[in-house]
């Protein structure tokens, strides 16, 4: 076999930029060509997991269409999409804000206690979430009973309720590490520009959309697009607190491909309705990049 | 060619060969010399460490009569129901590291059914099963772990449903333990749910979606319904189902039935020590694995009986639950894993002592007949001799079928169970909503 050394001198010059930038190449193609392919490639199968996969040409993506399961799936995700983007970005902005007080006291144990529920294993969080929020013998039922008289609300098991729950578990659980990223920002902010503001006579609401809100906007536009690419995928909180139900009413897309792969033996189908998850997040991610100029603001 | 170009010919070339050799080689092939006799090593899946530890008393058990073929030295793995089979799948996938034994729990047993995977993966053990054992054994419990005409499992289990209540409390609630009928049961339960707080049964309406339907399957199953025919074709939208879902919903919204977020856990831990559940339709199981762990205080106050009937037809029991043991094919241990769940499951002797040591039914008829089983006293129980209302009702248990699609109708069923419970839907309404979204799901090419 030839070798790079056996070469003649020309061509090895030719050829070692190559081999310098192998390594990076198989390793791309081993971890992201081929699962990326295989997924593509099974798409346009039936594979119950067993046998050699059936080919199927878009038949896959002809079902999905007409999923009602998969259309329920869609439209929970674009719901805990908005919560994160449009509830759970903005709370960690305002409480940075706060953070940032000047003068305020016990700052760390306020970032510590807010970033603590990401430490929190996903686990622990479904099994008191579930405790807290169990109709008949949990607590938040209880302290309202006890507090109003009331308290009879099914809080996983109304359609509506049981999204408000999830809402409120993924705005405990990331606004406290969102916060950081937000606080990390605010505190670059030059205070020369605070005090031209000032000067200026601009009041506070003025100032923070004038002087704070430019100053972060890479800041806001990173925490943005990631908040909805981990939203768009959710799975954690709903498979362990609600495994999707009652009936369907928190399956999300991730869950969805979840359940048809190693629930249904569906991995044909699984791996098309993967795709499609993923060609949304690659170009809502695209649209917002462009839309909040990420990478062209220095 | 641009060197970019080369660069994605050269991925694209890579991704194509990796993938054809890893997707067509998922075929699975005999290993060699299969192992007819002498010790064996055999590994042995199971989510539950009570069957690793009765597996190997049976190995131990049968090499000590004399009569066995191997002396099995079991390699135990446990881990939860749905990850055996997910496990033994994608371990049959790389083609290698498959267990020998598997202990596969009946609702995810389904997902064998899809395709070929019971035929690839499972040996069909009805040519290993002597005729008058194959007739003893209850069709009840064959019949779901069976599909085209083979057997691919034995039933660990005649998981029968009977009615448990706790004895005491119905007797302050001034409750009649021997009502006939639901609606005889209802009605009082109405009356001691306004006097006393309490409930006669509880409803599943958690995040566990299988545990949502599996209460409803039970009377489904008791009225002399089902969810599948055996042919596969959902059967919900009947009067069976309707009536059955009827008391459920009347049930809820009346209070007599309490709802809990899971039958296995905090809330129905509550709910009995409580003292606000004194009553529950459940398989023979949930004592040793609902009632004993979760309330050990009230310990002698439980009994059983017979479930009280519909009024329009059906039986006295029902059922729930299971788990089948399969051997894996095509392996050297094939044999060896297929005579080791013979000597645990079939022996008269090991049926027996599985009721006393893990308080499973046996699965050969006969053995219900047994005297020492039917003069067991069960303590938690008060004493009472359980074993005789179950042989009292075996031959009431209606048969079932399993269907690669359940986990699709768990996930369809359980929403529109929950909204006929809160009276958004009719249990007309609900079912037929159930059915059209299930028909909406199941994709027949499969």
């Amino acid at each position: 076999m030839t070798t790079l050394q056996d070469a003649p001198p020309r061509r090895r010059r030719q050829l070692a930029p190559y081999a310098f930038i192998a390594p990076f190449y198989v390793l791309y193609a081993l971890f992201m060509v081929v699962p990326i392919g295989a997924a593509v490639y099974l798409s346009l199968t039936e594979w119950v997991g067993l046998g050699t996969p059936e080919f199927v040409g878009l038949r896959n993506f002809a079902d999905l269409a007409g999923d009602t399961s998969f259309h329920k799936a869609l439209g929970n995700s674009l719901v805990f999409v908005f919560v994160s983007v449009l509830i759970v970005v903005p709370a960690a902005l305002l409480i940075a804000q706060a953070l940032n007080t000047r003068g305020l006291r016990a700052r760390d144990l306020f970032r510590v206690t807010f970033f603590l529920p990401m430490v929190i294993s996903p686990i622990v969080i479904a099994l008191v979430y579930t405790l807290v929020f169990d109709r008949q013998y949990g607590l938040l039922n209880s302290v309202l009973r006890a507090l109003f008289g009331a308290g009879n609300t099914d809080w996983l098991g109304d359609p509506t309720m049981v999204k408000v729950s999830i809402g409120f578990v993924l705005l405990w659980r990331w606004v406290g590490y969102l916060t950081i990223f937000f606080l990390a920002a605010l505190q670059a902010v030059p205070r020369e520009r605070y005090e031209a503001a000032e000067l200026d006579g601009a009041g506070l609401i003025r100032t923070f959309t004038a002087v704070t809100l430019p100053a972060i906007r890479p800041v806001t536009a990173f925490v943005v697009v990631t908040s909805f690419i981990g939203s768009a995928q959710l799975f954690d909180e709903v498979y362990l607190i609600t495994g999707g139900g009652p009936g369907e009413e928190t399956v999300t897309v991730a869950m969805f491909v979840y359940r048809a792969a190693f629930e249904r033996q569906q991995f044909g189908y699984a791996a098309a309705a993967g795709l499609v998850l993923f060609v949304i997040v690659f170009g809502v991610s695209q649209i917002l990049n462009r839309v909040l100029s990420i990478g062209r603001i220095s | 060619m641009s060197r970019r170009g080369l660069l994605r010919l050269g991925g694209g070339v890579g991704a194509a060969a990796v993938l054809g050799g890893a997707l067509s080689g998922c075929g699975r092939a005999a290993e060699a010399d299969p192992v007819t006799s002498g010790t064996v090593d055999l590994s042995f899946w199971t989510h539950d460490q009570a069957y690793v530890d009765f597996f190997a008393t049976a190995a131990r058990n049968a090499e000590a009569a004399g009569d066995a073929p191997f002396r099995w030295r079991l390699n135990p793995t446990r881990a939860g129901a749905q990850d055996v089979v997910t496990k033994t799948i994608a371990q049959a996938i790389a083609g290698r590291g498959t267990p020998d034994v598997a202990g596969l729990e009946i609702n995810n047993f389904t997902r064998m059914l899809r395709g070929e995977i019971a035929t690839e993966l499972l040996e069909p053990l009805e040519g290993h099963l002597d005729a008058d054992v194959r007739d003893d054994l209850l069709t009840v419990r064959t019949a779901p772990f069976s599909k085209d005409g083979h057997l691919y499992a034995l039933d660990s289990d005649a998981p029968l449903v009977v009615y448990y209540y706790r004895e005491p409390e119905f007797a302050r609630a001034s409750l009649p333990t021997d009502l006939a009928t639901w609606d005889e049961l209802a009605e009082a339960g109405r009356r001691a749910h306004e006097r006393h707080d309490v409930a006669i049964g509880a409803v599943a309406v958690g995040s566990d979606l299988t545990q949502i339907t599996q209460i409803f399957d039970m009377l489904l199953m008791q009225r002399g319904g089902r969810f599948f025919d055996e042919d596969g074709t959902l059967t919900i939208e009947t009067p069976e189902a309707e009536q059955a879902l009827a008391f459920l919903a009347r049930g809820v919204q009346e209070g007599f039935l309490t709802t809990v977020s899971d039958f296995y856990g905090p809330a129905m831990q509550a709910a009995l020590k409580s003292g606000q559940l004194i009553g529950q339709w459940m398989a023979t199981w949930y004592k040793i694995y609902g009632l004993m762990p979760n309330v050990p205080e009230q310990s002698g106050q439980w009994r059983i009986r017979p479930l009280p009937v519909f009024p329009d037809g059906g039986s006295r029991t029902s059922f729930t639950g299971g788990t089948g043991f399969a051997a894996l094919r095509a392996k050297r241990n094939t044999l060896a894993g297929v005579e080791l769940v013979k000597a645990a499951f079939l022996t008269p002797a090991e049926q027996i002592r599985r009721y006393v040591d893990l308080g499973y039914l046996p699965t050969r008829r006969s053995v219900f007949d047994a005297p020492e089983l039917l003069r067991i006293e069960d303590e938690y129980c008060g004493g009472q001799r359980m074993v005789e209302v179950y042989r009292d009702l075996i031959d009431e248990a209606p048969v079932f079928y399993l269907s690669a699609d359940r986990p699709i109708l768990d996930t369809v069923l359980s929403g529109h169970l929950l909204r006929a419970y809160h009276g958004d839907s009719t249990p007309a309404q609900a079912l037929r909503d159930a059915a059209e979204d299930f028909r909406g799901q199941t994709r027949d090419h499969d």
